[in-house]
């Protein structure tokens, strides 16, 4: 985990105005938000809004049509995953975030690998102790206890896996954190577990983005909220004051309000 | 009552680490997986047939070394192969591959070598490095070629490797006109394809150092790990900033380049190329890697089970010739251990699925 302590100030994370069609569908049509340094930022929106694109596009792994990204205060282009990642932007995806036939401690490190010192390291050789260690301890960090760091990811519960999927993107961001649909595989217990760790990585100092349909979860931790309807930004607006049915309202409604 | 209850199995619970999912034992591990299986089979099968062959000559020296050596071109297809399937991508066209490039190598050693009138030949040692050079190009041009065809044309392995098998075999008829480039300079039989390092053939000791690098690969570098990570999810691997289209393109090279040293060994084995004898020798190397625990669906490789399902139909075939019994027997005994093996993983997978 990167040093974010200093960087209190500005904008972590932001997009304005990103455009995203696949063929016909334009799955963004004017997507804009806004993460600060130290800021949660929930993206509410219906099935189908295009929220997951929109975190993706932030992600580098789609090229927007149109648009402006800032990242860490300085407008980007991002061409690939790798040019995010660099830039300490990393994702909880909604789905296949790992590989499940790889073990714990494979898949934290996955794209990261940490390789064994001078000639090893030529030959790719990975350091699987350091590995072990680190893995280790991000987790302790996240309270998150597993069985067993060597077992195939896909012996493990849908939740334990979706805590890994968290602790891996916490571990790898120094700049913004996006999470689709974080507490969606989880119990009660975890989800509260998971909102206390987002507040906690706010408080470090990373940009937070969720997007969830859990609304009184994450309405209750986060500093702004932005809604997106069929594409499009509608409504950006602190938390404060903001109750779920407004959200609701906002996020299935907004073509009534538009038209009357 | 319900209350304390509630609360007394919260307490007993939470504050234990969930310990169901946890790795069994290095050596019970070892001890479990398909190659250990395979190769005890082996072991097994070599005592039959000892015991079974007059006066036990299937243990006998050359006979070992007989099997070694024909199961070197299988081997390092077998090995080009798993990996493939580790990222979930196939390759039908290994034998085809195979085949061109030892074509290629045999026109060009051909070419350099002057033969004498009674078989003596002058720039061999030239002439078979420019071969063991075109053999090797030439599968690892083959294998680019299926590679890009399938990271960047997107067209699935199965179809792009049965299209470049067809086009490989007929480049292969075409240049050679249907007749198989025969009179190699029979130092290259000597000094290479039939030579031997105490009791192992030299081609014997290249394809098991391909294999042992193979697995170290897989084991223990970041190459192996990405591989089987796209063959676990390719979704997954190509999130985590993986750049999957290259490592499919070395990956399928790297196995044409496997088939390209088999091309050669083939040539230095026989002394001429052998067009007609591979047709199934792709299909082969799928049956060894599955055999020996490989998933075809990705994600998981065994090398060591690889060797071991090579040795498998190799044991198989000679022994069954050492005991009088009719080599096409063979094919059934591999077909049924294939599917025998497979199946029983099925089984015990269900079982465990079941609890
Ligand atoms: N790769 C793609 N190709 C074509 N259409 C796509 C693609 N990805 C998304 N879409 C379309 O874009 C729209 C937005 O999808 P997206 O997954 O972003 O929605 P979402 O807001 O995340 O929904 P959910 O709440 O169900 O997860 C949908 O209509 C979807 O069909
Ligand atoms: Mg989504």
């Amino acid at each position: 985990m990167a040093d974010v302590d200093q960087r209190s100030a500005g904008v972590a994370i932001a997009a304005e105005h990103v455009r995203k069609h696949f063929g016909h569908v334009e799955a963004l049509r004017d997507a804009s938000l806004q993460a600060s340094f130290g800021e949660v930022v929930a993206l509410f929106g219906d099935n189908g809004a295009g929220k997951s694109t929109f975190l993706r596009v932030l992600q580098g792994i789609y090229r927007p049509d149109s648009g402006r990204i800032v990242v860490n205060n300085a407008q980007v282009a991002l061409s690939s995953v790798r040019d995010a990642q660099r830039l300490g932007v990393d994702t909880v995806h909604q789905d296949l975030s790992l590989a499940p036939d790889l073990s714990v401690i494979d898949n934290m490190f996955l794209g990261h690998e940490v390789l064994r010192r001078r000639s090893l390291r030529a030959v790719g050789a990975l350091d699987r102790r350091r590995m072990a260690e680190q893995t280790e301890a991000a987790l302790r960090e996240l309270s998150i206890s597993l069985p067993s760091l060597r077992v195939p990811v896909r012996d493990l519960s849908g939740g334990q896996r979706q805590a890994v999927a968290v602790a891996r993107a916490v571990m790898w961001s120094s700049a913004a954190l996006l999470m689709d649909e974080p507490t969606a595989a989880l119990g009660a217990r975890q989800s509260e577990k998971v909102c206390e760790l987002i507040r906690t990585v706010a408080s470090r100092g990373l940009g937070v983005v969720v997007v969830s349909h859990d609304l009184p979860r994450i309405l209750s931790i986060a500093d702004r909220v932005v809604v997106l309807w069929r594409g499009a930004t509608v409504l950006d607006v602190p938390s404060k004051g903001l109750t779920v049915p407004d959200v609701v309202a906002t996020m299935v409604g907004y073509r009534q309000e538009a038209h009357e | 009552m319900v209350d304390a209850a509630v609360a007394e199995a919260r307490d007993s619970l939470s504050n234990e680490v969930d310990t169901r999912a946890v790795p069994r034992s290095r050596w019970r591990e070892l001890l479990a997986t398909r190659a250990s299986a395979i190769f005890l089979l082996d072991v097994l099968l070599f005592i039959v047939f000892t015991v079974l062959s007059s006066h036990g000559v299937f243990a006998s020296l050359a006979d070992v070394k007989a099997l070694l050596l024909a199961g070197t071109e299988a081997l390092l297809l077998a090995v080009g192969l798993s990996l493939m399937l580790g990222a979930g991508i196939f390759d039908l066209s290994l034998g085809a591959n195979l085949v061109l490039s030892s074509v290629v190598g045999a026109k060009i050693i051909n070419a350099l070598a002057i033969t004498g009138p009674n078989g003596t030949a002058t720039h061999v040692g030239v002439a078979a490095l420019a071969g063991v050079g075109g053999a090797l190009a030439t599968g690892a041009l083959f294998g680019l070629v299926n590679g890009s065809l399938i990271a960047y044309a997107r067209i699935n392995s199965l179809i792009a490797t049965l299209g470049t098998l067809g086009i490989g075999m007929g480049i292969a008829y075409v240049v050679t006109n249907g007749s198989d480039v025969a009179g190699l300079p029979t130092p290259l039989q000597q000094s290479f394809g039939l030579r031997t390092v105490g009791p192992i053939p030299l081609p014997a000791l290249v394809a098991l150092a391909v294999a042992a690098v193979a697995w170290l690969s897989v084991r223990f570098t970041r190459f192996g790990t990405r591989t089987l990570a796209i063959g676990s999810s390719r979704v997954a691997a190509s999130r985590a900033g993986i750049r999957v289209t290259r490592y499919i393109v070395a990956l399928a090279a790297l196995a044409g380049t496997f088939a390209g040293i088999a091309g050669f060994i083939d040539i230095s084995h026989y002394g001429s190329t052998v067009v007609n004898g591979h047709a199934n020798d792709a299909l082969n190397a799928v049956t060894a890697a599955v055999i020996g625990g490989t998933l075809l669906e990705g994600g998981r490789v065994s090398i060591p089970g690889a060797v071991w399902g090579t040795a498998l139909a190799v044991i198989l075939q000679g022994g069954l010739v050492v005991i009088g019994v009719s080599s096409y027997y063979q094919l059934m005994a591999v077909g049924g251990a294939l599917i025998l093996a497979v199946g029983l993983d099925r089984f015990t997978v269900q079982r465990r699925e079941q609890g």
